[in-house]
């Protein structure tokens, strides 16, 4: 797998994207290539739909109702919007970490053991292999190993955010999106999170959609600007922060409005 | 502007000062009537049980209830032994139909068919439980005569059916409010991560919405343990404990259909009268217990949501102990079940679903995820079609059969020759009276009462206390509200059989209903309008009367109509104290009435011949119309105004 994706060129490719919230159109002809074991990072005022179009690249919208997508996301080429296309399957592949973070309310070792156990492994020793590779991927092992069996809840929240993000690598995925993960998180935890991004970014391809430029710039390879539904701009970070080719991108980014 | 009217605002500040205090103290009173109601209740019943024939313990564990013979014997035994056992068969069909309905319509229908079904199952939990008692007696005691040939269709299994049939709209709708309960993100961090919808469900939203599924179906055994009319039209009332005891074809009687049957005829201040109230202390206490349970449960889930993310208090036994027990509980369950299967059915059946079930369990560990799901929605999808066809089945007898007596004449004529001949305008005028004089009682109080503890209390004890008690009304059986009517309006009081007592008695019973909806009414109302109008000067009741009121009458209104429609079609509580088989039109507070609900329970259990069936099939239909009617507005006034107001 990993030898196929350091072959191609873009992991995940949208074509002429749009969505819609019953009639509210909510994305707008988005057209996006993103290139494997990079962060790419969504940014843009409030609602412009960043969240809107992460959450269409594992089909997390499927879940409200009058939600309508037209248009393509290819993953290794692979249209995940056709019809034979399990959403299941796709979000095994595509894990993702929500705004606030969501432990379920089990301990943490029933969390982060949720995800391999729905795929069907039951063997305890393979569960706890992957539960702690999970955990010291995320950054979280050293804070926890002596309380796997404590509920999730007793974390502080930027605890509980590792653990989601451990949560969604015990899934073993390609690609990791991040829907604001900080955005409700302290300075300190938020900075563990941004190092922790720029660790996993070795292994896997991260989407992030964040609210704070200057997490944006720290973190990302890639930056895509959205404006009401579509996208603005998109190119490597450094160019995007230093020589924005559109007006908005530029007025956004030096803080003119948003 | 003149000397006078500079002068008037410090009059007025005085009057107004003077009036909010009044408002407060009265709607004090409203608050406090639920508490007052429930304490008067167990005063009377406990006072009136008072000298009892026989001393206690006998009382209790006694196995013969003979009250009238020669040497008369007051054991309850087997009259709590029906209950449970009436019970018991309601629940082991009625909890996995209704589990599944809750789960359809809560994660599985789409938005439409969730906005079509809701509503159809609360209509379920409106029909007249007097109509579900028509029906299983001419319906499903014929069917289980002459099914499974035995001498009467009147017995335990009958009435678990019918029960089970009341309790699934309670139980499917109070699961359904604790799946929805669950927050969406368990949800999406699950299918996140790859699980599928069942997955998701069976893992996660369910055991979050554990608590909540059993407080449902506490609820719902409390609605059965309560039940007194169908049980008692359909159970053939033999006060025996079953022989042997899971023999389901053995009639039975319950605490409510024993208070039923004999507290009409029994004489006044005999061991027989106190042995009945007896009888009615121990339902009672059985379903303050049910009750008290599932209020502190669902309280608990309220706590545990608020304080969500807080850190959690240390539990007295580690997780690993709490684990095993948990494994442990799960296997001590499936072997309580076996071993009442094996009762009930015998060893050969019991060893075929023991087979099965290992089979199946193979056969589920060879399927892939994506058909467990199409399984187990399969299997879902069918509990509701189920319950929609015992509903369709219902509602279509009701209609075909009652389609054939309907003329204006019908509905017009007071009946004779004993109800078999004429119509029923005594009884459906006796009905709106009773009705309409109830919630012209239950209104202000329970408004009243609802407006006190949003407005003018912070939460805390006291709307707690006042909350509990409405909890308690509500879950208190019909016929135990009919016996405090009975020991205080009609004897105590003096009063006898008058319609005024049976309109007091329904109020109580639908002031929790009233209260409930408007308190939910006044709450929707947003904090801000409230400010807006103080910041003005307005008074806290100017504010209420002006500002708050009229947003939440709506929602005020629906309830009340729910009020109504469950005062129209109640028989338990009003049979010995305010109706009569009468065909004359009552023409004051004073004088007894006839009411549908006495109708059909007289002409289908007590007047013999087709006319008289007839007759009754006519009037069920006519009060499930009258019913049913009352449900449908409300609904349709809550999801317009839900659907139009926006804050």
């Amino acid at each position: 797998m990993k030898n196929k994706m350091v072959k191609e060129e873009y992991i995940v490719k949208t074509k002429d994207l749009n969505l819609w919230y019953g009639t509210n159109h909510a994305i707008i002809d988005v057209n996006l290539n993103m290139k494997p074991n990079k962060v790419t990072a969504l940014i843009g005022p409030s609602g412009c739909g960043k969240s809107t179009l992460i959450r269409c690249f594992n089909r997390m919208n499927d879940v409200i109702p009058e939600c309508n997508v037209k248009g393509q996301v290819y993953y290794h080429d692979k249209d995940i919007y056709g019809p034979s296309v399990d959403a299941v399957e796709i979000r095994k592949k595509i894990g993702m970490v929500f705004q606030k973070p969501n432990p379920f309310p089990k301990s943490i070792y029933e969390n982060i053991a949720y995800g391999p156990r729905v795929q069907g492994i039951n063997n305890k020793k393979k569960l706890d292999e992957l539960v702690e590779k999970s955990l010291r991927d995320a950054a979280l092992w050293d804070e926890v190993k002596e309380r796997l069996s404590d509920s999730a809840m007793s974390l502080s929240g930027g605890q509980q955010q590792r653990l989601c993000i451990a949560r969604s690598l015990a899934i073993q995925p390609e690609i990791i999106l991040m829907d604001e993960p900080c955005s409700a998180l302290d300075p300190i935890a938020t900075a563990k999170i941004e190092d922790l991004i720029g660790e996993l970014k070795k292994d896997y391809t991260v989407i992030i959609v964040t609210h704070n430029m200057q997490q944006a710039a720290r973190v990302s390879d890639y930056t895509a600007y959205m404006y009401l539904g579509k996208m603005i701009e998109f190119g490597k970070t450094t160019k995007i922060f230093e020589n924005p080719k559109e007006e908005l991108t530029e007025n956004y980014i030096t803080g003119r409005f948003g | 502007m003149s000397n006078k009217k500079y002068q008037s605002p410090h009059f007025t500040f005085l009057n107004k000062y003077f009036k909010e205090n009044i408002i407060k103290i009265l709607l004090l009173l409203a608050a406090a009537a639920c508490i007052i109601i429930i304490f008067s209740i167990l005063f009377f019943l406990v006072k009136e049980t008072y000298p009892l024939p026989t001393d206690i313990w006998s009382f209790l564990s006694g196995e013969k209830w003979r009250p009238t013979s020669a040497n008369p014997q007051f054991g309850v035994l087997p009259l709590v032994a029906g209950t449970l056992l009436v019970t018991l068969g309601a629940m082991l069909f009625a909890v996995p139909l209704s589990i599944g309905s809750a789960i359809f319509i809560s994660e599985i229908a789409s938005p439409r068919i969730r906005s079509f079904i809701k509503p159809i199952i609360e209509l379920l939990a409106g029909i007249p439980s007097v109509v579900y008692g028509f029906f299983g007696l001419i319906i499903l005691v014929d069917w289980i005569y002459k099914g499974y040939g035995v001498p009467t269709g009147e017995t335990w299994l009958a009435g678990s059916i019918i029960l089970g049939i009341m309790a699934i709209p309670t139980i499917t709708s109070v699961a359904e409010d604790a799946i929805n309960a669950v927050p969406r993100h368990y949800k999406e961090g699950s299918l996140a991560m790859g699980a599928t919808k069942w997955q998701t469900i069976r893992k996660v939203v369910l055991p979050s919405a554990l608590s909540g599924i059993t407080a449902a179906i506490i609820l719902g055994i409390g609605r059965a343990v309560g039940e007194t009319m169908a049980v008692m039209m359909i159970c053939g009332n033999s006060p025996v404990i079953p022989d042997p005891i899971w023999n389901v074809f053995s009639p039975i009687r319950t605490l409510t259909s024993n208070l039923g049957i004999e507290i009409g005829e029994v004489p006044f201040g005999s061991g027989h009268y106190h042995a009945l109230f007896g009888v009615a202390v121990v339902l009672l206490i059985i379903t303050l217990v049910i009750n008290i349970s599932a209020v502190y449960i669902l309280g608990k889930i309220k706590e545990k949501q608020m304080a969500l993310g807080k850190k959690k208090k240390k539990n007295w036994v580690s997780n690993e102990t709490a684990y095993t027990i948990k494994k442990y509980t799960k296997h001590a369950l499936i072997g309580f079940f076996l071993i009442f299967v094996y009762l009930v059915t015998g060893l050969l059946f019991t060893a075929i679903i023991v087979v099965a079930a290992i089979v199946l369990s193979f056969v589920f560990k060879k399927l892939s995820e994506k058909n467990i799901q199409k399984i187990s929605f399969s299997i879902i999808t069918i509990s509701i079609i189920v319950v929609l066809c015992i509903l369709a089945l219902l509602l279509g007898y009701i209609l075909f059969n009652g389609m054939g007596s309907m003329s204006w004449e019908f509905l017009t004529t007071s009946h004779s020759s004993l109800g078999r001949q004429g119509g029923i305008v005594t009884a459906l005028l006796g009905t709106l009276y009773l009705a309409l004089g109830a919630i012209a009682i239950a209104l202000p109080i329970g408004v009243g009462a609802a407006i006190y503890l949003v407005e003018y209390t912070k939460e805390g004890k006291v709307t707690t206390i006042i909350r509990s008690a409405a909890d308690l009304l509500n879950g208190t059986p019909s016929i135990v509200f009919g016996l405090f009517g009975f020991a205080f309006l009609v004897l105590f009081l003096g009063w006898g059989k008058v319609l005024i007592a049976g309109q007091i008695t329904l109020a109580f019973m639908i002031i929790p209903t009233i209260l409930r909806t408007s308190e939910e009414a006044l709450k929707s109302v947003p904090q801000s309008i409230r400010e807006g109008s103080l910041a003005v000067g307005a008074t806290r009741w100017q504010t209420i009367r002006r500002v708050v009121l009229p947003p939440a009458s709506p929602g005020i209104i629906t309830g009340s109509i729910l009020g109504i429609g469950r005062a129209a079609g109640e028989t338990a509580p009003i049979m010995f104290i305010a109706v009569t088989f009468s065909a004359i039109e009552p023409s004051s507070f004073w004088e007894p009435v006839n009411a549908l609900s006495y109708h059909i329970l007289v002409l289908a259990t007590e007047i013999p011949g087709q006319e008289a069936k007839t007759a009754a099939g006519g009037a069920a239909l006519v009060l499930l119309l009258l019913v049913v009617g009352f449900y449908i507005v409300a609904i349709l006034i809550r999801n317009y105004y839900s659907k139009k107001m926006k804050w």
